[in-house]
């Protein structure tokens, strides 16, 4: 799966769980200083990673990714 | 740290904003943004409400600003509630709009290890980069009740009423405790500060800070660690030496797991919390053992004029009462007034024939309002007291709120401090309310009431000295000190014996016996001759402390033959119990006229640096325990306190007939101790057990003594 389409797959899963928009969400947006996100939905954006990539990702580390662009290397050295 | 050259202006910022933006607000109840915001709007602040929420429009009313840049208008203070691991960025925002001053709620810094500790540093960082300073983190927030601010800056469920007690806490969850009970008991504060990690303005900031509110007449600290303890005591002192508040302090962690099961009786004896009683009580802070006894005190102090002399009249309705409070009094130091002749005479004039009309005064179990009000009245106005208790107990005719009102009505005319015990606990309750609502204190039990006033009269009457410096000696050799302990720690040594450890006293001209170290029994023979009998021989080795305990010291030797004799038996009895241990001679030590044993020590404190401990000497030093400790450097008064609060003070200055000490070459050694102990901190831990006190103008001198390095 290339960059891209991670990219837009983490953007979808976010914008599903913080309720915004995809186009608001910015490569860096920072899932709680910009988007907003509380500890359940940062929980919850994990879920919906690991759903959305069918993987099982390390919940320490998980809960370390802070924004768009961390989200997409963490989750490409599963894939 | 930041830098502290704006402090003064950032922290009226902190107390007395004119606008104020919560950082991370959101608007989900029982969250900790949440109840900062509404506790702030509930509280009627007087200032500009901000929340900053990446995705709230409006939150109470008040609209929602995406990033405190977005904002236009100035920011006096911002509070960060965001979780930390985004705090930096909220901070860094705050830097770059302008704001200097902050409080950060959030926990999960320093407290929490690991890289919490990352992110603490990161934080002031941050500050330092933009001249900021901020309280926390890992706080409840702050609370100013001045009718001026009127800001509730917490979690806390409630503001408290407004008074003039200031009182700081390191732990959040006890604030929250404590304005509970003070809610209760109609306490107010002037204002109230959770501090937490206090990673950038911290507790000396903060008393500072309040020496200065002229809303604040009382202080109260929380500490669960002081890390800058000498500064604290300077501050403390400046404190209630320029204001005359007083300052009464709570340090938990009084269990000393850490005092060591260390090679010295002062390291044994000096765990840190007798160190940190010690310096508080230099200090002048009144150190108290838990929240009600702080209160207890501070309510004294606060509410009503401090007392001029330590006679006080009791007037009481019930005579069991009455006695136990004269017993409480006369245990804490004070006096029952003489009443005057006129006061009598009014006694007699107005009160029942039965009554006690000599103090206590006893106004009888049928008491009401009017008998109370003439018996207080006459007493406060009597030139002979300076302070009365009003002791009460519910009878069935006793008109409690009546004469609750009739004791706030009287307080009112007098400058003499008044309180009050109603005993019970239902019938007496609205009685107490009254009492509380107008600032009397008042007390469940009257033990607690006279020790509240004795705090109050001897803080007000105990004058607070800085050390005379001029009274430490200017003869002490600290080159040659310094030359023998650096020596000895560049050649591995970790402890020093007596014949090494008196050569460093002598530098300080600490009076040591005349001793030589020898290496057999001939040696001995002449030694013990050239200086006199009778001697003293001691094993000298590194690797025994407790000599004693081997037999290792032979005392009263009077001959030579006894000298060759002694110094076989140490050499065998030493061999067999230690045959391990290097041993580098046995002393030969004049031996010192019988006298006063006590116990002298050095050791140093993380957070007061060296101290000095006193006590009664000789092997069963740590079984007694009577001992005292004071942060050095000690002058004569200072060293006088030490030897006078331990119980065998009384011998030394003569007690049942014994001849008094030489207290005057005891107090100097001290002083020299004291000296040595702040001038060479190559010494971990000292003994000097025993020290022998002569009787008056024979001096003293060290019978045995050992150094940690």
């Amino acid at each position: 799966m290339s960059n891209g389409n991670v990219k837009e797959k983490v953007k979808k899963v976010i914008s599903e769980v913080l309720k915004v928009n995809s186009e608001e969400i910015s490569d860096e947006a920072n899932f709680i200083f910009d988007l907003g996100a509380d500890s359940a939905q940062s929980l919850e954006l994990i879920a919906g990673f690991e759903e959305e990539f069918d993987i099982e990702m390390d919940e320490d580390k998980a809960l370390e990714i802070q924004s768009v662009s961390d989200a997409v290397t963490f989750i490409s050295t599963y894939l | 740290m930041s830098p502290k050259i704006h402090l003064r202006d950032h922290m009226d910022k902190i107390f007395y904003p004119q606008s104020v933006a919560i950082v991370g607000a959101n608007k989900v109840p029982g969250t900790v943004p949440h109840d900062i915001i509404h506790n702030i709007l509930k509280a009627d602040f007087q200032g500009i409400v901000y929340p900053v929420s990446p995705r709230e429009k409006f939150i109470a009313g008040a609209k929602c600003y995406k990033y405190i840049v977005d904002i236009e208008d100035p920011i006096d203070l911002a509070i960060i509630v965001f979780p930390s691991s985004v705090a930096d960025m909220a901070l860094e925002q705050c830097g770059k709009k302008g704001v200097k001053s902050i409080i950060i709620i959030s926990a999960g810094f320093r407290e929490v290890g690991g890289k919490g500790i990352e992110k603490e540093k990161k934080i002031l960082e941050i500050a330092e980069k933009y001249d900021m300073n901020f309280i926390g983190p890992n706080c409840l927030g702050v609370i100013n009740t001045d009718p001026k601010s009127l800001l509730n800056a917490s979690f806390a469920r409630k503001m408290p009423e407004e008074g003039s007690i200031g009182f700081l806490s390191q732990s959040g969850a006890l604030c929250t405790a404590v304005l509970d009970y003070a809610q209760a008991k109609h306490i107010g504060f002037s204002k109230f500060i959770s501090f937490g990690n206090k990673a950038d303005i911290n507790e000396i900031d903060l008393l500072r800070y309040l020496k200065d509110d002229p809303k604040t007449k009382v202080i109260l600290m929380y500490l669960e660690e002081i890390s800058q303890g000498r500064e604290l005591m300077d501050t403390a002192r400046e404190i209630i030496n320029d204001t005359g508040k007083p300052i009464l302090a709570i340090k938990s962690g009084r269990t000393d797991e850490g005092a060591s099961a260390a090679a010295s009786h002062t390291g044994s004896l000096a765990g840190s919390d007798q160190v940190t009683d010690a310096a508080l009580k230099q200090a002048g802070i009144i150190r108290c053992q838990n929240i009600e006894e702080m209160f207890n005190k501070a309510i004294a102090m606060a509410y009503q004029p401090m007392p001029k002399s330590n006679n006080i009249a009791i007037i009481t309705n019930a005579g069991g009462p009455g006695v136990l409070t004269t017993d409480a009094a006369i245990h804490e130091g004070l006096e029952l007034a003489k009443f005057s002749d006129q006061t009598t005479a009014v006694f007699k004039k107005h009160l029942p024939k039965t009554a006690n009309i000599k103090n206590p005064v006893d106004v009888i179990g049928d008491a009401r309002a009017d008998r109370y009000k003439v018996a207080l009245s006459q007493a406060l106005k009597d030139v002979n007291v300076d302070g009365a208790f009003v002791i009460l107990t519910p009878q069935s005719m006793t008109d409690i709120d009546t004469i609750a009102t009739e004791i706030v009505n009287v307080a009112e005319q007098y400058d003499k401090p008044l309180y009050a015990s109603f005993m019970g606990a239902a019938d007496v309750a609205s009685g107490i309310d009254i009492l509380q609502k107008n600032k009397i204190p008042h007390y469940t039990l009257p033990e607690s009431m006279c020790k509240a006033f004795a705090t109050a009269y001897n803080f007000e009457t105990h004058k607070l000295n800085e050390i005379d410096r001029s009274e430490l000696y200017d003869d002490v050799d600290i080159e040659a000190a310094q030359k023998i302990l650096d020596k000895a720690i560049k050649n591995g040594r970790k402890i020093l014996p007596e014949n090494e450890a008196d050569k460093v006293l002598e530098t300080y001209r600490i009076p040591v016996p005349e001793r030589k170290m020898v290496n057999s029994a001939e040696d001995a023979a002449k030694v013990a001759l050239k200086i006199g009998f009778p001697v003293v021989l001691k094993v000298m080795s590194e690797d025994i402390t407790h000599k004693f305990d081997i037999k290792g010291v032979l005392i009263d030797i009077r001959t030579e033959k006894e000298a060759k004799d002694a110094y076989e038996s140490i050499m065998h009895n030493v061999t067999k119990a230690k045959p391990k241990a290097k041993i580098d001679g046995v002393l030969v030590e004049k031996m010192i006229p019988k006298g006063h044993e006590v116990i002298l020590g050095v050791k140093r404190d993380p957070a007061f640096g060296p101290f000095i401990m006193y006590g009664m000497g000789g092997i069963f030093v740590e079984i007694f325990k009577d001992v005292s400790f004071r942060v050095a450097p000690v002058d004569k008064n200072v060293a006088a306190e030490m030897i006078d609060e331990t119980k065998s003070s009384k011998m030394l200055h003569g007690a049942r007939g014994i001849v008094p000490a030489d207290l005057d070459a005891l107090q100097n050694t001290l002083i020299r101790l004291g000296q040595l102990a702040i001038d060479c901190p190559q010494i971990k831990e000292l003994d000097i057990n025993p020290l022998i006190v002569l009787e008056k103008g024979k001096g003293c001198f060290v019978a045995d003594a050992n150094i940690m390095l």
